[in-house]
This record gives structure tokens, sequence and C-alpha cells, in this order.
């Protein structure tokens, strides 16, 4: 009884697994975790796949499934201390100035909400307005998380597009 | 943004697992069969509480006995019937509950045993499912969830049961205790019994004196078969604490045809993506 919607979820998933790796691993920075996150977003979205209405909107759906699967790992293993954006400090002059291999390793210790934005924005490409769809934050919010990353990663805002 | 030109390069160069495939694979079939048992398990339900009022009509009809009678799990001496069956939720866990429970026709020993076995393991694994919820959800606020994430988060707590194969003396049945929320497990009792003898039916009654050997050359020829092209298998080596031999204690049902198949746990002999490995032992 295999549907369209089942067909098309599961060529989808194959065909980005490398992507959704990546994106998870590079949350989790442990290999078998980023696995298991991939193996457990896979998972839900097959069997959560009534609540996709619109399938137009299945990159951000999914995207969303694998982000809180990562989140939730991370939580977990409560390695992380989440840090409100609010509270972020926009980097003092004693903080080393990025070089270019540096600057992954720096994104990587934002607080989570910030490298949520941060990633999703250069790394995946996606505007702001989808960006906001995935994390269910408010237009605004992203704004400011993504402005805060920004500010601590000492990157300059210009030729940032903030659609 | 030339600053994020490295970072970005560094992330799309992210080494790809091996078994990624499998494991993307792993979740699909997991994902299909969890979507199915959820709508199975809604239509179960109801058909359960008919099966219920069926056992309870089979004493006052002679039309309703005969007609039961073919009905393979109402045969014979006794009945696997369902104890209690509910959906229900509370507090974000959705409890999805089928209990059996063995009716013998006279006093039976064994019944007895084995309906206590069976409640004391589900009390615990309810037990169990709340506490781990309770302490994920402890975790989640500590760690600066907020409620408005936490919303919408759920667990499931599935206790279900399957007769796998049924004469007039003999059953064997299966009962799966699980949970589902951020890792999902699960655990699997088997019951095979001799309700004429008394006893618990063992793999020296199906395979004869020579079982151990029987049934390790078949994991083994299993485990073979399943290394792919590359020479990769979701199974452990010995070494890496895989599987060695078979005894007493390895868990079996036995098949509609009689062929007893060998259930290890999850974890136990092959990576979680493997699931729960079955080998029939032909």
């Amino acid at each position: 009884m295999a549907s369209l919607k089942e067909e098309r979820l599961e060529s989808y998933l194959i065909d980005g697994q490398e992507r959704f790796y990546r994106l998870a691993y590079s949350y989790l920075q442990n290999r078998e975790e980023a696995l298991d996150a991939v193996q457990t977003a896979v998972c839900r979205c097959l069997e959560r796949r009534d609540s996709l209405r619109d399938e137009g909107a299945l990159g951000t759906w999914f995207t969303r499934i694998l982000v809180n699967a990562c989140m939730d790992l991370l939580r977990q293993r409560k390695r992380v201390t989440f840090v409100s954006p609010e509270d972020l400090d926009t980097g003092s002059y004693e903080d080393p100035l990025p070089e270019d291999g540096a600057l992954g390793r720096r994104v990587n210790a934002l607080p989570p909400e910030v490298q949520t934005v941060v990633k999703l924005r250069f790394y995946e490409d996606m505007s702001l307005k989808e960006i906001s769809e995935v994390t269910g934050w408010n237009l605004n919010t992203v704004k400011s998380r993504l402005y805060a990353g920004l500010k601590k990663l000492r990157i300059s805002l210009e030729g940032v597009s903030m659609q | 943004m030339n600053e994020f030109k490295k970072a970005r390069e560094d992330y799309e160069s992210t080494p790809i697992p091996q078994e990624l495939g499998s494991r993307v694979r792993a979740g699909i079939r997991q994902g299909k069969a969890n979507y199915r048992r959820r709508r199975w398990r809604r239509i179960a339900t109801g058909v359960a509480a008919c099966f219920a009022v069926l056992v309870g009509t089979l004493n006052l009809s002679p039309t309703v006995a005969a007609a039961a009678a073919e009905v393979p799990v109402l045969g014979g001496l006794f009945r696997v019937m369902t104890l209690i069956s509910y959906n229900a939720s509370d507090g974000g866990i959705n409890y999805v509950v089928s209990v059996p429970r063995l009716e013998t026709d006279g006093e039976s020993e064994l019944a007895r045993r084995v309906n206590a076995v069976v409640q004391e393991k589900v009390d615990a694994h309810m037990a169990k499912a709340r506490q781990d919820w309770e302490d994920y959800k402890n975790a989640f606020f500590a760690t600066g969830g907020t409620e408005e994430e936490w919303a919408g988060r759920e667990m499931d707590v599935i206790v279900n049961y399957e007769v796998k194969s049924q004469t007039d003396t003999r059953v064997s049945f299966v009962v799966t205790l699980a949970e589902g929320w951020v890792a999902s497990m699960e655990e699997r009792y088997c019951y095979n019994l001799d309700l004429a003898e008394n006893r618990d039916i063992t793999l020296a009654d199906l395979l004869g004196e020579n079982w151990v050997e029987r049934c390790n050359e078949t994991v083994r020829a299993g485990i073979d078969a399943s290394v792919d092209q590359e020479g990769f298998t979701l199974f452990f080596t010995p070494e890496q604490g895989g599987f060695t031999t078979v005894d007493e204690s390895t868990a079996f049902y036995i098949r509609e045809d009689g062929v007893p198949v060998l259930v290890f746990p999850e974890y136990s002999i092959a990576a979680g993506a493997a699931g729960s490995p079955e080998f029939p032992v032909e």
C-alpha cells in the first residue's frame, strides 16, 4: 500500500541523506550521534507524515524534524548550556579575530539557537523566512539571533541579505 | 559573505560514514512500520473489544462456540485473550496497551505463573517509561527548554502481544514492550508453553539433542549472508561482543509451521539499525 506520498518522501530522504548528515554532524560533532539523529528524523518523518499537509513545505518540515532531533540529543547528553541570545556578549577585544579555518569552529561554539540560524542561513542557503518556518521562531527572533551570531563572530553585516 | 567561504567548504567536506545509507533505510523501515502500527492500533482496539465480548459469549451459545473453534486463537483447551486493552493519553504520554492473559479450562499452574510474570513485566515497563519521561522533561527545562518548545512533544508507551502459533495443547506468543520518543527501545518476551504437560517448550524439544549446533550454524550463516559487497554488516564480531552461541536463555517463538525462530534483543548482537534480529531454524 505504498502511496505516492510515501514514495516521494522516501526518495527525498535517500537523495538528501548526505546533506542531512552534515547538518546533524555540525550540531553534534559526533559520528554515531549524527547517524542516530538522521535515522531518528527519517523514522519520525515517515511515521508522522500525515501532519505534512502541504508537500511543497517538505524541505522546511523535514529540516525542523532533524534540527529537533539534534537538539533533543544535545539536551539528553546535557553537554551544552543554553544561553539566551540576550545574554550573549557581543565579543570583546580580547577575542582573537576569526581566522579563516577557525570560523567553522567558532560557529560551532555559538549557543545552539544562534548556531541554527547561522548554519541554515549560510550553509544551507535558507532565507530568514524559511528559517523562521523551520524553527518556529518568529521572523524578528530569527533576525536578532542572526545579528547576535554575526556580532559574536565579528563578521561585518555588510552584504548580508536580511530577506 | 567571503568569511563563510572556508567554513562552508569545511562543512561541505564533512566525511560521510559508509553506513549512512543503511541507517537511512533502517529509519525508513522503522518509520513505515510505526506509521502502520499507529493506524493498525486504532483499529486493533476496536477489534480487541469485540474479541473480549466473543470470549464472553463462548460459554453461552453453541453456535458461537462452533464458529469460534475455527478461529485458531480460540480453539483447544485454553485461549489467549486480551486482559485489558486501551488507548489513552496523559501528560504527553500515549499509552497503547494490550495485555494478554492465558485462560485454561481447568486449573493450570503454568498459566498462573505466565500471567503473573507478564503482569509484573508490564507494570515494571509502565513505571520505567513514566520515570524516563519525567527525567527527560526535567532535563529539558533544566537546560533552558521553554514550555513553548516542550508543547507537542510526546512519548508512546506500547504493550502489545502476538500469538505466533497455537495447537490444541501448545501456544507460542510474544509480548512486546516499547517506548518511543527521542530514542526508541523495544523489548520482546517469548513464551512457548505446553499446557498438556504443564511446562515450557525448549529448543531441545523442537530440534533434538544437537540443538545448540543447529542454532549456531543457522545464526552464523545468517550473519555471513548479511555482509554486503563492501564487507559491511550491522552484526558485531564476537570480539566486539557479538554472537558466540545460543543457550537455554536464548529467546524464540514457534512459527505456524512449527519452525522455531530465534529472537535476539536489539543491540545485543548487532547495531541498533538491525532492529531485533530473527533467525528461523529450519
